[in-house]
């Protein structure tokens, strides 16, 4: 909520240096939330679908403390497909750390679900262009490996 | 037909999937339903002061200022604000990308505005305080600060992998989208 009091005041102070200026800005941000639509709504219907499939319990299934070296490809490759909004990915991960899971397995899922994804590469494509997507999204898979190469030394 | 299905392939295949659920159990497809409006609710509420910050951010700041600040030459000077930006944010990754492109039609250098959108996605500061809480301090920082480095490294790496004239089409496409 802090955001809407920020741009509330800046708003206020543009106009007030300059009206015209302001307005013209208000119209700007308004097309760009426009254009940013027809990417949003296939994207979210999507990431609904996704999320009424793979439930926390589905994930914690795979991710058990026995799993080893394929919990950590199965959570690198779930983290990867999947889209979760931190407030419930986080907590989940900490579910799955109290119930046993291994570290290296929750942080690859983590990092990947944050990181890599498609949702980034559907907003990127259109965005950027098809190989910056594919760039990206695999540096930062290489990335999430990384991490869980350290958490799995430091943890191991 | 095939030209809107090749335009719109997610719309296509959530719908496609949508109706698989459909038939093999209903319920799903209300969650499914469920979930996707309540993000997009979510959205909504978050969305539009973002979106007024970038409308006025694009009518203030000029061009000279970002590519002083963030452009071909700002080192690491740019790479630090890229970072500041990303991690004062609020919302979803999704708004970050108009303004990445605002910032790229400015003349912002690539691989600080792909730095800014990495840094965005899993590094902003309210979501790395939710996640402490959650994970603990060592484990959650531990994690942050690889990504961290290797969000560095990325953002440098992948300009590298680009021609001159593919950075300029970003550029390019930036003006479109903006």
């Amino acid at each position: 909520m802090i955001i809407y009091g920020i741009a509330i005041g800046l708003t206020i102070v543009s106009a007030i240096i300059d009206i015209e200026k302001t307005k013209n800005g208000f119209k700007k941000g308004a097309k760009s939330f426009l254009k940013l639509m027809p990417v949003l709504i296939p994207l979210f219907l999507f990431v609904g679908i996704l999320l009424a499939v793979v439930t926390p319990e589905f994930i914690s299934s795979l991710l058990g403390e026995e799993s080893g070296f394929i919990g950590i490809v199965l959570g690198l490759s779930v983290g990867s497909i999947t889209f979760m909004p931190p407030f419930v990915a986080f907590p989940l991960g900490k579910e799955l750390l109290e119930s046993g899971g291994a570290y290296p397995q929750v942080a690859g899922f983590l990092v990947t679900l944050m990181s890599v994804g498609i949702v980034y590469f559907a907003a990127e494509t259109k965005f950027f262009s098809k190989k910056s997507a594919i760039i990206r999204n695999s540096v930062s898979f290489i990335g999430a490996i990384i991490v869980v190469g350290v958490v799995a030394v430091i943890y191991g | 037909m095939m030209k809107f299905i090749r335009k719109n392939k997610f719309l296509v295949i959530s719908l496609l999937l949508l109706a698989i659920m459909t038939f093999v159990d209903v319920t799903l497809t209300y969650t499914a339903l469920e979930n996707t409006g309540s993000q997009l609710l979510d959205m909504l509420l978050i969305v539009p002061p973002i979106f007024l910050l970038i409308g006025l951010f694009d009518v203030w700041v000029d061009r000279e200022t970002v590519i002083r600040l963030m452009g071909q030459s700002s080192g690491i000077k740019g790479m630090a604000l890229a970072f500041f930006l990303g991690a004062f944010s609020a919302g979803p990754t999704i708004a970050a990308f108009p303004l990445a492109m605002v910032m790229l039609k400015k003349g912002a250098r690539y691989s600080n505005v792909l730095f800014f959108l990495m840094v965005w996605s899993s590094l902003k500061l309210p979501i790395v305080f939710f996640q402490v809480t959650q994970l603990g301090f060592s484990f959650a920082m531990l994690i942050n600060v690889i990504m961290l480095a290797v969000f560095i490294v990325a953002a440098l790496i992948s300009e590298k992998l680009y021609t001159k004239s593919e950075l300029e089409a970003f550029e390019k496409k930036a003006e479109e989208l903006s």
